[in-house]
């Protein structure tokens, strides 16, 4: 008999877990799971209103919350998503495909092997909120230990959400074999379910609403908890309702379904994109590829080596290489290299397919509120138009910068190119602050095109006179500091982690740290450098009272980009010539520490100046 | 001329790939010779600068490479053993490219030398094609032509022919030879014993992160004369045979096996005849 761990199915299973189980991104997301647990336990409002950190209502609150906020599902399409495109990517795949696996086997390990992982992450919030009821605070409310509700409730509202989810990951993955749009799907959730919830769910009756909601956001007490007493939310029982059931059927119907469709579309063949082409040019010397035994080779070569087939053959042979004058050194030199590398980047930004999908996207959103609701002139239409377009801006401007730094700091890695390139007498800087600018550039072009489209939609909608000094100053001072600030810190995440996976989940982390600390009132000047709720359009002209510190803290976000880009550039991994002096100029090493030691300097003069100026 | 001294490289993982290399190369082709895992890539990437050693030194025309990276990058023209190139730009995109990041800034200068380079690669009719649908061959072939940039001094190509189908093999040698010039050390690393009895005036046969040997070709050759003997014999015996001499090679052939034994100085016995040596014979010699 066979042993059933021994079977296809478990040896792709068990192969999965122990890939995912290399990585970075598993463990990553752990402590962030558990993080934010630890966070929602103490500081949560919990604690402020008198409810129970282990009343059957808040564990559910708190796994409907984390399944639905922190970016849960974009990190469920970045553990589901390339699980199969890694197998193609590596050329792992004909080993897989000439073994007796078939088609099901294969895809069920791949799915279930990286779900469990997913689940496995997950866990980690449920656990450090089942160990945390054995800490408590002098405020703090706690019942008798339970175990058991927090795994049930667990499997009920997060394992099985995220299973359709991660079936249709998966699904999209496997058949496109491109983790990109995959990943774009995934930033298109928020949106989408955002619409799904108000255009479709909200006109339906609470029953519809519940069977059709794939997170189950609807079901329990309404309005958060807040509507109600703690006394009946610390006695609340959360049981299934029929509906609930019935939901979490429908969710397991689809990913099943998902999953059929994969292994009916599923083909284990090459692209015919990736296939390369050899007939596409005839550069032989042959009319015909003829190949050899090790003895006729030698004859053959000879024959080449001596007498040339061709005219053509004898006049490529003689061609002298002509001379040509090179400059290295001076700054000139590196200017001329940072042009030609930044002129490389821009030629592979605009080859980026996703940026076709983002930048549309980003500018429709971002206009979304001007372009179809009432826009009441604050100072001025053009200032309303520009302090709403920036503010909505915000996040796309975070995602591209985080990703799009990402993406351009390990480009060159993935495509093998580094160790040519590396090998050239181009410094660290031009080779990293060529991607900084890119991105940059990126940025501000989107920027800018939210900014014209704004302007036209100001004009069409009749509200002139268009003022365009508004946009420029919001945009310049808001938006101009926070964006080199993201891409400075981007960069420097980029290098010392050394794995872009990584430098995503703690810049996503952090930001939706951030977020929360404001959203909870910690809001403050010195750590929110995009000056999220911290300003009007008034600020900006003088008439409101934080002009000054508005620009203070615009120096002081520069610098801090200026510290992170000389750190960036003093652990680059490509190594320079050592020592603080390269004939007899100051190295690159020195220009480092001394930009980082000057950058540091003026923030801490201007965060000691803006916190002294705010309450 | 590149000294190498006392080189030492043990990677994170424990692994001593490295040591303490010394070795003297002169201007013209060398080979590298060595099975895989022998060391070959660290010391052409150390070369290269791209990889720290733990100690030693190497010095081209008495430059010190570890230390002065950015002067060594100058003097550097580097095919590695496994490369890309962005599959977007075209041939001349990513010639040009590189020839900026060399100091190339005049453009008119920098044109006719990416023709000639095309020309010399057999890739001009590709010229405005997508590196993404180039073929291995190719893509190898840019790769050269890009480590030609800039009159290098030092060039180094690290297993240059793996992968490529005969053809694509003998049109890179001819390159390789049409490149050493006078002033030129081409540093040839790989595991292909021929490719370094065709192309090299020098060569040194590295194995566990130590240099066996190092001399021309001709030398290694006429070191094993008298040495190498054939002989076709039953299947049989072939085991006793190989207990008793140094079997470098073993064909089966119409079953009957042909064995090739080196015997310093003695025929083995009565069924060998002696055949002329060759630079695999010298190779196998070393490393068995």
């Amino acid at each position: 008999m066979i042993n059933p761990a021994r079977a296809p199915f478990c040896a792709i299973f068990l192969n999965e877990v122990l890939v995912n189980s290399k990585r970075i991104a598993p463990y990553a997301l752990m402590i962030l799971f558990a993080a934010n647990a630890l966070l929602w336990w103490g500081w949560g409002p919990a604690v402020r209103l008198g409810w129970a950190t282990n009343s059957d209502y808040y564990i559910v609150r708190n796994l409907l919350g984390f399944s639905f906020l922190l970016g849960l599902p974009i990190f469920n399409a970045v553990i589901m998503g390339d699980a199969v495109i890694r197998d193609f990517r590596l050329g792992v795949d004909p080993l897989i495909f000439s073994k007796p696996i078939n088609r099901a086997e294969y895809l069920l390990g791949k799915f279930f092997g990286s779900f469990f992982v997913l689940v496995c992450c997950q866990s980690a919030f449920v656990i450090t909120l089942l160990v945390l009821q054995a800490f408590r605070t002098s405020e703090m409310i706690v019942q008798p230990v339970r175990v058991f509700p927090y795994f049930k409730h667990f499997l009920f509202f997060v394992v099985i959400s995220h299973l359709v989810l991660a079936a249709f990951y998966f699904t999209v993955g496997t058949l496109t074999r491109n983790a990109k749009i995959v990943y774009g799907l995934a930033v298109c959730f928020y949106p989408l379910y955002i619409a799904y919830q108000l255009f479709l769910l909200k006109g339906l009756p609470l029953r519809w609403r519940t069977i059709l909601d794939p997170l189950l956001l609807n079901s329990g007490p309404g309005g958060g908890g807040f509507g109600h007493s703690a006394d009946f939310l610390n006695r609340f029982v959360v049981s299934y309702t029929a509906d609930m059931i019935a939901n979490r059927v429908l969710v397991v119907l689809v990913a099943a379904v998902c999953l059929a469709i994969l292994y009916v579309r599923f083909t284990t063949s090459e692209r015919p994109g990736r296939v390369e082409k050899f007939s596409v040019l005839n550069l032989s010397t042959a009319a015909e590829r003829v190949y050899y035994d090790s003895d006729s080779f030698q004859e053959t070569r000879g024959r080449l080596l001596e007498a040339p087939d061709s005219k053509h053959k004898e006049t490529q042979r003689i061609l002298p290489l002509p001379e040509v004058a090179r400059r290295n050194e001076g700054i000139r030199a590196d200017v001329n290299k940072l042009i030609a590398a930044l002129s490389v980047e821009f030629r592979l930004l605009r080859a980026e397919r996703s940026l076709v999908v983002i930048m549309p996207l980003a500018i429709f959103l971002s206009v979304l509120e001007v372009a179809f609701y009432t826009v009441p002139p604050d100072v001025s239409y053009s200032a309303a138009y520009a302090t709403n377009t920036a503010k909505l801006l915000l996040l796309f401007l975070i995602g591209i910068t985080v990703f799009y730094t990402g993406e351009a700091m390990h480009r060159d890695r993935e495509v093998r190119i580094e160790p040519v390139l590396w090998a050239t007498p181009a410094p660290n800087n031009v080779l990293m602050l060529s991607k900084f600018l890119a991105t940059l550039c990126l940025t501000f072009s989107l920027v800018a095109l939210v900014g014209l489209s704004a302007i036209v939609i100001q004009f069409l909608r009749g509200h002139t006179p268009v003022d365009i000094t508004a946009f420029l100053i919001t945009y310049s001072v808001i938006l101009l500091p926070g964006i080199v600030f993201m891409i400075g810190v981007s960069v420097a995440l980029n290098v010392l982690l050394r794995d872009k996976y990584l430098a995503y989940a703690v810049s996503i982390g952090t930001g939706a740290g951030l977020f929360y600390l404001y959203s909870i009132g910690y809001n403050h000047w010195l750590y929110n450098p995009l000056l999220y709720h911290l300003w009007k359009y008034a600020d900006l002209t003088g008439a409101g009272s934080n002009q000054a510190t508005i620009l203070l803290h615009g120096i002081y976000c520069l610098a801090i980009a200026g510290a992170c880009l000389s750190v960036a550039h003093l652990f680059f991994q490509r190594k320079s010539t050592k020592g603080f002096q390269a004939e007899g100029r100051l190295s690159g090493t020195a220009w480092s520490i001394l930009i980082a030691v000057v950058s540091v300097a003026i923030a801490a003069v201007t965060g000691f100046t803006i916190n002294s100026s705010v309450p | 001329m590149l000294k190498i001294n006392e080189l030492k490289k043990t990677y994170s993982s424990r692994i001593q790939a490295l040591k303490g290399i010394s070795l003297e190369v002169p201007l013209g082709m060398f080979g590298l010779l060595g099975p895989n895992g022998a060391g070959k890539t660290t010391l052409m990437k150390i070369v290269a600068t791209l990889l720290e050693p733990d100690s030693g030194t190497v010095e081209m025309n008495g430059t010190d490479l570890i230390t002065r990276k950015d002067k060594a990058r100058r003097m550097l023209g580097y095919l590695p053993q496994e490369f890309g190139l962005y599959p977007t730009l075209t041939a001349e995109q990513m010639l040009d490219y590189f020839a900026k990041l060399k100091g190339v800034t005049d453009k008119k200068q920098r044109r006719a030398l990416i023709d000639i380079l095309l020309e010399r690669v057999n890739l001009s009719s590709a010229r405005k094609q997508r590196l993404g649908g180039f073929s291995g061959g190719m893509r190898q072939r840019l790769g050269i032509a890009q480590a030609l940039i800039g009159e290098p001094e030092l060039i180094i190509v690290d297993e240059p022919t793996a992968g490529l189908d005969p053809e694509e093999r003998v049109r890179f040698h001819n390159l390789l030879s049409e490149t050493a010039g006078e002033n030129t050390v081409v540093i040839l690393s790989t595991h292909i014993v021929s490719d370094v009895s065709n192309l090299c005036s020098h060569m040194a046969v590295i194995r566990h992160g130590e240099i066996l040997a190092a001399c021309t070709p001709r030398q290694a050759i006429d070191g094993l004369k008298e040495s190498v003997w054939e002989a076709t014999v039953p299947r049989e015996k072939v085991s006793a045979l190989k207990s008793r001499y140094q079997v470098i090679s073993s064909q089966m052939f119409e079953g009957l096996a042909r064995l090739r034994v080196i015997s310093k100085g003695q025929r083995p016995s009565e069924e060998f005849t002696p055949a002329a040596p060759a630079l695999e014979d010298y190779y196998f010699d070393l490393v068995s």
